[in-house]
This record gives C-alpha cells, sequence and structure tokens, in this order.
C-alpha cells in the first residue's frame, strides 16, 4: 500500500456515507473509520466571514453526533429518500410506534410521502425505540435520522 | 412571478440561478448529493434539500426525489440550469404537471432538438441553411458524382456505419471521387459490415458559431449576438468569445436574422441557443440547437450588458419581452476560460483537495465558480472548477486582460489546465483571431509544453 493508492481509496471514500472499511489484500491490512463530514469551510476567500455568520441556517439537518446520546451502541433510523414524514398511517391513527416500545425486524415506523406515495419505512433491525427525532408531517431529507433506537 | 425556485443542479450553475433569483426578490430551495452538504450553492441558497448519494444518477438524475423535495420545500418552480436534467423532456412535463413552472422552453421544443434528425428537418423546414449533402445513402457512383457536384469540392464521404471519424474521406478534385468511393465503400464494407456512404460538402476550417436566442410565450423573439466557440478539444468547448472574430457586421445581422426568423416559425420560447458552422467562405450552416442556457452565456451578458438568467426566469414567468433587436448591442468584447480540474498536458482528470486558492479580480474580471481553498473536486461530476470571463474594449485588450488574471490564479492541489490556457493566449493564430475547431490540435501538436507556469 503506498501513499498513491490510500490517496484514491480515500478520494473515492469522500463523500459517501461510509463510515468504516476493513480491506484486507494478502498480507496487506487496512481499517479506515470515516469520520463526520469536515466543518464547515472557515477559510473562504471569496466569501467574507460576516456574510457567511448572516447566512439563514438552511433547514438542513445537524447529524446527530453518536457522541450524544446516552448510549454508544444506539442507533439512527434514516430516511431513504426526501419526503414527508408521518408517524402514523392516518391523522386519526396512532402512532406506529411509541417511545419505549421494542419493534420486531421488518415492523413499520413510519410512512415517508414521495410524490403521493406513501412508503412505508421498516425496522431492519430489532430494538427498543428512544427518541422519534422529526416532527409528524415534517418534511426530511435523503439520509436524515427519523428515529433513535437501541439494541432490544 | 414565481416566488420560490428549485434548483435541480449544482455547483456554479446552481450558484449563478442562486444570484439572479435573489435579485429578483425570489427564494431559492438547493437540492444537492451527500457529498455536496458542504457546497456553496447549499450554504447560499435560502433552503436546501439533500436528495441523494453521491452518483448523479441518484441525485441529480433523480427525477421523484427532486419532484418530492420542490413538493416539500413549497417551490413553485423548477430552474433545471445545464446538463443533467436540463433537456429531458419528460422530466420538464412531469414538472408542468406538477402544476409547477418550468424555467426553459415548452417540452415539445426540447424533444424536438434533442432528436438530430428532426432537429435538421424541422429547423430546414424554418429556414435555416444545412450543409450540402446527399439526404441519404448514395449507391450509385452516377448518383454520387452529380452530387458532389452540387455540393462543390472538396466533399467528404462518411460511411453511414461509421463514427467518430472512421469510415471518412476527404475527396478534393472531380477525379478522383469514383476511385475514393470504390475504396471508401470497400473499406467500411470491411470495417462495418456495411459499404453505404454519405456524402457531404467538406469544411477545411470549420468555425463553431452560435447565436443566443431570448424569446417570451407570446411570440416575440431577439438573438443577443453570437459567441465563437471554436477553441474546442475534442468537441469540449474550453474557451469562448464574443463577438467572433470572423463575423462582421452584416454577417452577424444575417445569421441573427436567420436564427430569429426560424425561432417565430417554430414559436420557441424563453432562451436558447443555435448553434452554427461558419465556412472559410462566409457560408453558414444549421448544426444543432441547445435548449438550455449554456455554459458560455456569461460572454454574452458581458458584451450586452443584460443578465441572462434573469431574464429567463421573467420570461419563463410569462412577462414580456420587451426588447427590440435594435435595443441590443454589443459592446467591448469579451472572452470566457473554462477552468478545469485536469492535467493540463495529458487532460487527465485531477479531482482533490484545493488546498489554496485565489482567484483573480480588478475591473472587467468575472469569476464564476464555487470553489476555495479546502473545496474538494468531487470525482462524481464534471470537472470544470470555474469559469474565469473578462471584458474590455478590444480583442487585444481582453486577451491582455485574460492573460493578467491568469497571472493572479492560484489553485493549489488539484492540477488544472490553466498552464494550457496562458499557451492558447500566446498561440499566435489564437491571437490573431484566425482560428478553427481544429486549432487546439495544432496548438498541442507543437513542441510539447514545458508543464510549468
Amino acid at each position: 500500500m503506498d501513499v498513491e493508492k490510500l490517496r484514491a481509496i480515500l478520494a473515492v471514500l469522500q463523500g459517501t456515507d461510509v463510515t468504516r472499511l476493513d480491506w484486507t489484500n494478502g498480507q496487506e491490512r487496512l481499517t479506515l473509520r470515516m469520520g463526520h463530514p469536515p466543518a464547515p469551510v472557515t477559510a473562504l476567500h471569496a466569501v467574507p466571514a460576516a456574510a457567511s455568520a448572516a447566512l439563514p441556517t438552511p433547514p438542513q439537518v445537524t447529524p446527530v453526533a453518536p457522541a450524544a446520546a446516552a448510549r454508544d451502541d444506539s442507533f439512527t433510523v434514516n430516511s431513504p429518500f426526501v419526503g414527508t414524514f408521518y408517524r402514523s398511517a392516518s391523522p386519526d391513527n396512532p402512532p406506529f410506534v411509541e417511545v419505549g416500545q421494542v419493534v420486531k425486524k421488518g415492523q413499520v415506523l413510519c410512512i415517508v410521502e414521495a410524490m403521493k406515495l406513501m412508503n412505508e419505512i421498516e425496522a431492519e433491525q430489532p430494538g427498543r425505540l428512544l427518541e422519534a427525532l422529526i416532527q409528524n408531517g415534517s418534511p426530511v431529507e435523503y439520509g436524515e435520522p427519523l428515529f433513535r433506537f437501541e439494541p432490544a | 412571478m414565481f416566488h420560490k425556485i428549485l434548483i435541480a443542479n449544482r455547483a456554479e450553475i446552481a450558484l449563478r440561478i442562486i444570484r439572479a433569483a435573489r435579485e429578483l426578490g425570489i427564494e431559492t430551495v438547493a437540492v444537492h448529493s451527500t457529498a455536496d452538504a458542504n457546497s456553496l450553492h447549499v450554504k447560499f441558497a435560502d433552503e436546501s434539500l439533500c436528495i441523494g448519494p453521491p452518483p448523479s444518477k441518484e441525485s441529480y438524475l433523480n427525477i421523484p426525489a427532486i419532484l418530492s423535495a420542490a413538493e416539500v420545500s413549497g417551490a413553485d418552480a423548477i430552474h433545471p440550469g445545464y446538463g443533467f436534467l436540463s433537456e429531458n423532456a419528460e422530466f420538464a412535463e412531469m414538472v408542468q404537471h406538477a402544476g409547477l413552472g418550468w424555467i426553459g422552453p415548452r417540452p415539445e421544443m426540447i424533444r424536438m432538438m434533442g432528436n438530430k434528425v428532426r432537429a435538421k428537418e424541422a429547423m430546414r423546414e424554418a429556414g435555416l441553411p444545412q450543409l450540402p449533402g446527399s439526404d441519404g445513402v448514395v449507391r450509385e457512383e452516377r448518383e454520387l458524382v452529380r452530387l458532389a457536384e452540387k455540393v462543390g469540392f472538396p466533399v467528404i464521404l462518411k460511411a453511414a456505419a461509421g463514427g467518430g471519424g472512421r469510415g471518412m474521406k476527404i475527396v478534393r478534385e472531380k477525379d478522383q471521387l469514383a476511385q475514393m468511393y470504390r475504396t471508401a465503400s470497400a473499406e467500411a464494407l470491411a470495417a462495418f459490415g456495411n459499404g453505404d456512404m454519405y456524402v457531404e460538402r467538406y469544411v477545411e476550417r470549420p468555425r463553431h458559431i452560435e447565436i443566443q436566442i431570448v424569446a417570451d410565450e407570446h411570440g416575440d423573439v431577439v438573438h443577443f449576438g453570437e459567441r465563437e466557440c471554436s477553441v474546442q478539444r475534442r468537441h469540449q468547448k474550453m474557451l469562448e468569445e464574443s463577438p467572433s472574430p470572423a463575423l462582421n457586421e452584416k454577417l452577424r445581422e444575417r445569421m441573427g436574422r436567420v436564427a430569429v426568423e426560424a425561432m417565430k416559425k417554430v414559436r420557441y420560447n424563453n432562451v436558447g441557443t443555435i448553434e452554427f458552422l461558419l465556412d472559410e467562405r462566409g457560408d453558414f450552416f444549421f448544426m444543432e440547437m441547445n435548449t438550455r442556457i449554456q455554459v458560455e452565456h456569461p460572454v454574452t451578458e458581458s458584451v450586452t450588458g443584460i443578465d441572462l438568467l434573469k431574464e429567463q426566469i421573467r420570461l419563463a414567468a410569462g412577462e414580456e419581452l420587451g426588447r427590440t433587436q435594435k435595443s441590443i448591442a454589443l459592446r467591448g468584447h469579451a472572452i470566457e476560460l473554462r477552468i478545469n480540474a485536469e492535467d493540463p498536458v495529458t487532460f487527465a482528470p485531477s479531482p482533490g483537495l484545493i488546498t489554496a486558492y485565489h482567484a483573480p479580480g480588478g475591473l472587467g474580471v468575472r469569476v464564476d465558480s464555487i470553489a476555495h481553498e479546502q473545496y474538494r473536486v468531487l470525482p462524481f461530476y464534471d470537472s470544470m472548477v470555474a469559469k474565469m470571463i473578462v471584458t474590455a474594449d478590444s480583442r487585444p485588450a481582453a486577451i491582455m486582460r485574460a492573460r493578467r488574471a491568469l497571472q493572479e490564479y492560484v489553485v493549489e492541489g488539484i492540477k488544472t489546465n490553466i498552464p494550457f490556457h496562458k499557451r492558447l493566449l500566446l498561440f499566435e493564430p489564437f491571437v490573431q483571431g484566425r482560428y478553427d475547431t481544429r486549432t487546439v490540435e495544432r496548438l498541442l501538436a507543437e513542441a510539447s509544453p514545458a508543464a510549468g507556469g
């Protein structure tokens, strides 16, 4: 493994959702842990700092830092696409899942509506709901965390 | 007028649209892939939504995600920029069916011009001159001789099944025609399994001249003069200028007039660009039409003083053109250089982290870019990092200004084509304005450059 190869691997991973890569090739072993996206640019030549500061904060969700969570083994369920988030099947129905409740793999957690289609989002693994991160009826982005679970 | 525009694009053109919208008092929604979350177009928009992972197919070309983003953000119009979905007629239709404004020409216009054969037919009917040649395959020698004489020598024989420069023969004299036709046809048969040949006028020194069209929804059309885009490598434009050193006032007036008449006939709307091939004799021929705003639109803005993006938005909202052809005058001279993240010698892409960045400035220098120090040029998207546009009173002054500005341009951490541009700006055929679409080839064939500088 030379520097060029490592640089190429890093270039490919940059900006993807990959957080960890284990790579083995004969004797060579490489483990990469990718952090959160780099902090917003601070050294802009073209943009005066004051202008940056005055910008309205975009309605962009700050990824919930795992460090801030109560438990390190907690995990999030993220939105697979951009759309509108609903916690229940209709306004009259109770939420699909309540805080504290344990869900099974494949259980419906919520609906994300995109282009008039109601897409049921299912649990990919069992867990106990710690927190619902999005208000019912709010827009969500691709990859935005919707729920925080702990293993159950 | 629209209240909130969603921009279905990224990088410098997304920022360009934000600037125009903001000056019109319109809010903007940026959409972006996960890779572009910290991009300037996302930071400068009023709102932003992540629509997918880095590959374009799953983000910037993801129609359901973009329409969904428009819905949840409450946008009332979509601007597609250039590239990506800008010339996708189905997308334009879906946008309109969703009740949103489409900032571009009608889907039927996009569809017509997107099909090369249909576009040529329609533009022939609308009165645009076409490169003389056989309309279809020529099967007989006698027919070929008759056509070649009508077209005028030199002619080019093209294999119907060929492409990319293969299976072509240039014939300069009538008495070579029969022999070369037999050879070419036999070669084509051997190479492609099909010996069918076309014949066309051969242009030795073709220039790529395009006319900027601006049209409203009510049938009014004007042109904003021409752009010369002959500095190309493998059909990729590298530098554009306006006005063209190859046009005089009479030719400009004539090209503009036939272009506007054709657009009136097909009832074209919004902005668009008609590309012509101009030969050594001053004859010009329709090549194709781009039904979107173009990368090189700033050179036209610089010489007309009119913001084309604002025009595009307000015309899409149904406003009247409110300009006469007489009111459009080209003043001074503008040159745009595309600064790409690529090796200046091999032209291989050079994505990566920009470790130092300083854009040039001063009178008559404009840089459209989202680059900055610590900006990462991503391997997922095209390699253009910036557009540098210089404007001056005359062409020689604009060339001097471009050279001066490039001296100030600092981009470190990645390779760029700035050294190539420095050579080009000193290359005699370019400096004299006597160049064509093959000039870059000749420049590159000259003694290989000392890569520095």
